[in-house]
């Protein structure tokens, strides 16, 4: 696909899709696309204010309720006013069924990538059927069972790693010393993972994350008292491992390992830093994974045992991890998944009616080489349209410059001069 | 004036930049701002190229700064716009007074730090409106009976406001004759020749003696000479028909030598004030004295006051604009000629300017205003609001619909003009 796109990204909240999000947007840019975000988590304090109030459940509720339809109006504004050709939402974004109804009236197409687990997170049923693309990530009768809700138009699209923030980093010996172990787990204390860690008890093991209250066994291992860790230091972390341990999570009461299809996106991010991983079989692994490019292991004795190998193997460690960043970097990328996504999306999108506007070639020669390094500091392709170009200088933050101000000032004097409104 | 307001950053001199795109008349107006701003530090004036020559007679010791705002071709827009930024992009001012509710207006507050914008600005394309223009557009939603003078409007975004009988010289007769302008912008509240005739002539009187110099446009020629054509043969030899034929050097000259400008609200009546060259005005259609009446002392406005007066020029009007049928009227041009009189038609006020703490009044001084009471009132409140103090604040309690939720609730700093 090669025509430049306008899309809303509508974030969650918060939770995990919210980074996801973030590395899409940075994708869909990559692409060439004009991304515009749904800040959702500026909203959240506001929301979180709501369950201080130490008033009854019912008003609890219908303020709650209240608040999630201002921020889908917010959402519906934007839309109005970018005029979107897609719609993206991440799981847990706060659009509403009645908003959602009233893009499909209006014909916006909308799409969800649902990257929780179906199992866990049950409301997709409730919102699927009114999205236009449904994304998973898993496979079996989930394509069946959408379509029984009227879903017909789902996709697998599997996570994925951003290259630009999950990358080998060089660190300073401090930085090893601050945040490298032997082996380590970054992650929330999921009942099985408490218990298969707790084999793990002896070893030079650092855990990072949160949830993990009450657990006595692993007190000594958790680190800063279970803080939440932000991406930047978990990459950090990644790379100053020896051996990372990657145990896909389960709610299921007996099962601690092998008990899922899904791939996390822990897999391909720490593939994606270079860093040696240790992760648990899954069912959709094989199609995502080659032998060689991971190292697995099917139960906890497995995973002690490989331990135990890899320990003593440093030329077996650097070999897998080599393997598993070229395969990612080759097929698993937010880049990969972004394109195959809008493949799928684009029959929803009949295509913007742009007016032929060579607006490059009217522009004073003296500033043809400013422009273009202006699309290029911007990540906007050439062919770029002026309207496209002035949405994307409007979202900057900061003053503007000399050239970026006469951008939108032609743009302003276009609509009260010509009558020529792009958009909306 | 906002005692908020403490992020005066150094000691030296603090560098104000003022935008102001519209057109001749707004520049004038903006000069209460510029005479405030000028007290306190070196003030830089963007405006219309075409008004630059204008604004260097005007506003002496201001930096003035022109650029292709108007009439430029599409093709040229982006350069020119470019270059003519780059006086002001290297200055690093101590605030930015965006005056306009326009696109481009908004497009040019993206080069400052949003902070340091006043009046309409953005922020990451988000535009926003500081709360006092918000306050005032709602204000004027209730015209009749509220009345702010946009020369106290954008006067009083400053810290300090100049004294309102500070701005303008008192207006008096300079001895060279009656200047007659053709026609405002909107050819609405412009009357034509035939209305137009008998007011000159009883201006003429109430001078009793010429020149009659016509002032207006290339575009006004032709009204020019129908205006000439229908004066008493006594008086046309006193006329010189200067319409298309001055510039502004030629405009501002020849205005402040005279006696007496007779005109509809435009920017040539604005200059007579600046000049302090006595102004009598008709204000009928949208033009309402009270929002741009002639700043200063001794000024006289014949106001139409049907009841549906003022009205919004936007909307076409479904009287065949009856109101400006008044100005013929015998006691109207009796008036004019200086025979003041209580008795005036219905639909007609003559009102004289003068001042309050607030700013510029205007008072009948023939006809009954029935909304003087509360005009009164709503100015106490509007000062207030401002931070100026007047008497009689507590008179009128804020109509509802002047108020919203957000006013009291979300921070603002003192006097509600500002929300950083």
């Amino acid at each position: 696909m090669t025509e430049m796109l306008r899309i809303l990204l509508v974030l969650p909240m918060y939770g995990g899709s919210l980074p996801v999000g973030r590395y899409c947007g940075n994708a869909l840019r990559e692409l060439g696309h004009v991304v515009e975000y749904f800040e959702a988590p500026d909203f959240f304090g506001a929301f979180s204010a709501l369950k201080t109030l130490r008033v009854g459940t019912d008003r609890l509720d219908y303020l709650e309720n209240s608040f999630l339809q201002v921020v889908s109006q917010a959402i519906l504004a934007k839309v109005e006013t970018f005029a979107p050709d897609l719609v993206l939402a991440m799981a847990q974004a706060p659009l509403s069924r009645q908003a959602l109804k009233r893009l499909r009236r209006d014909k916006v197409p909308t799409a969800m990538w649902f990257v929780e687990d179906r199992e866990v997170f049950p409301y997709w049923k409730a919102f699927a059927p009114l999205y236009d693309l449904f994304a998973v990530i898993q496979k079996g009768d989930f394509p069946r069972q959408l379509a029984d809700l009227g879903q017909t138009n789902s996709l697998y699209l599997p996570l994925a790693a951003d290259p630009g923030v999950h990358r080998p980093l060089e660190l300073s010996a401090v930085e090893r010393r601050k945040y490298g172990s032997e082996l380590s787990f970054v992650g929330a204390g999921y009942p099985n993972r408490r218990l298969a860690f707790r084999r793990l008890a002896g070893h030079d093991l650092r855990i990072w994350g949160n949830d993990w209250d009450g657990e006595t066994a692993l007190a000594p291992y958790l680190q800063r008292e279970g803080a939440r860790i932000e991406t930047e230091e978990v990459v950090r972390i990644f790379n100053a491992t020896t051996i990372n341990v990657n145990l896909h999570s389960s709610v299921r009461p007996g099962t601690l390992v092998g008990d899922g299809d899904f791939v996390n996106p822990r897999t391909f991010e720490l593939a994606a830093c270079g860093a040696f991983q240790l992760v648990d079989r899954r069912a959709l692994l094989p199609e995502l994974f080659d032998e060689g490019e991971l190292a697995l292991f099917s139960d906890v004795d497995g995973l002690l045992d490989s331990v135990e190998f890899y320990r003593a193997h440093p030329e077996k460690r650097a070999e897998v991890a080599a393997r598993g960043r070229a395969r990612v970097l080759a097929e698993h990328t937010y880049a990969h998944r972004m394109r195959t996504l809008l493949r799928h999306a684009s029959e929803l999108m009949p295509g913007r009616e742009i007016p032929v506007d060579d607006w490059r070639s009217r522009i004073a020669p003296h500033l043809r080489d400013e422009v273009e390094v202006l699309l290029l500091n911007l990540q906007l392709a050439p062919t770029v349209s002026f309207e496209d170009l002035v949405w994307t200088l409007r979202s900057r933050e900061g003053s503007l410059t000399r050239l970026e101000t006469a951008i939108l000032f032609l743009d302003e004097w276009k609509k009260l001069y010509t009558g020529h409104r792009p958009g909306k | 004036m906002n005692s908020g307001e403490n992020d005066m950053r150094g000691s030296s001199a603090p560098r104000y930049l003022v935008i102001q795109l519209a057109r001749f008349g707004d520049l004038i107006q903006t000069k209460r701002l510029v005479r405030s701003l000028q007290v306190e530090g070196e003030v830089h004036l963007l405006l219309d190229a075409s008004l630059k020559t204008l604004a260097e007679l005007v506003y002496p010791g201001v930096h003035v700064h022109g650029m292709a705002a108007h009439g430029a071709s599409a093709g040229d827009v982006l350069a020119r716009v470019h270059e003519d930024l780059g006086e002001v992009a290297g200055l690093d001012f101590h605030r930015v007074y965006n005056l306009n509710f326009s696109g481009p207006s908004f497009a040019l507050a993206g080069m400052f730090p949003w902070p340091r914008v006043r009046g309409y600005r953005a922020r990451q394309g988000q535009r926003l409106i500081d709360s006092w223009p918000e306050q005032v557009m709602r204000w004027t939603r209730t015209r009749s009976v509220t009345g702010l003078n946009l020369v106290d409007v954008w006067g009083l975004y400053s810290r300090q406001p100049l004294p309102p009988e500070l701005v303008n010289p008192d207006a008096v007769p300079r001895g060279g004759g009656i200047g007659v302008v053709m026609a405002g912008q909107n050819a609405r509240r412009s009357l034509p020749a035939h209305v137009l005739a008998p007011l000159v002539q009883a201006a003429f009187a109430r001078v009793g003696h010429g020149p009659i110099l016509l002032l207006g446009s290339a575009g006004e020629r032709r009204a020019a000479k129908e205006l000439a054509a229908l004066l008493p043969a006594t008086l046309r030899g006193q006329v010189r028909d200067l319409v298309g034929r001055t510039g502004w050097r030629e405009l501002h000259d020849a205005v402040g030598g005279l006696d007496l400008v007779v005109s509809p609200d435009t920017g040539t009546m604005h200059l007579a004030a600046h000049l302090g060259v006595p102004v009598l005005a008709f204000f009928l259609s949208s033009a309402w004295c009270h929002e741009t009446g002639p700043y200063g002392r001794g000024h006289v406005v014949i106001q139409a006051a049907t009841e549906c007066a003022p009205c919004l020029e936007t909307v076409p009007c479904p009287h065949e604009t009856a109101c400006r049928h008044v100005f013929g009227d015998p006691s109207v041009l009796r008036h004019v000629s200086g025979h003041a009189a209580r008795a005036l038609a219905p639909g007609c006020l003559v009102m004289e300017s003068g001042f309050d703490e607030l700013g510029l009044t205007f008072s009948a001084i023939a006809g009954t205003d029935p909304a003087s009471a509360r005009r009164r009132a709503f100015r106490a409140m509007a000062a207030a609001y401002a931070g100026v103090s007047m008497p009689d604040a507590s008179a009128m309690s804020p109509d509802e619909n002047w108020m919203r939720e957000r006013d009291w609730m979300l921070p603002q700093t003192l006097r509600g003009r500002i929300h950083d």
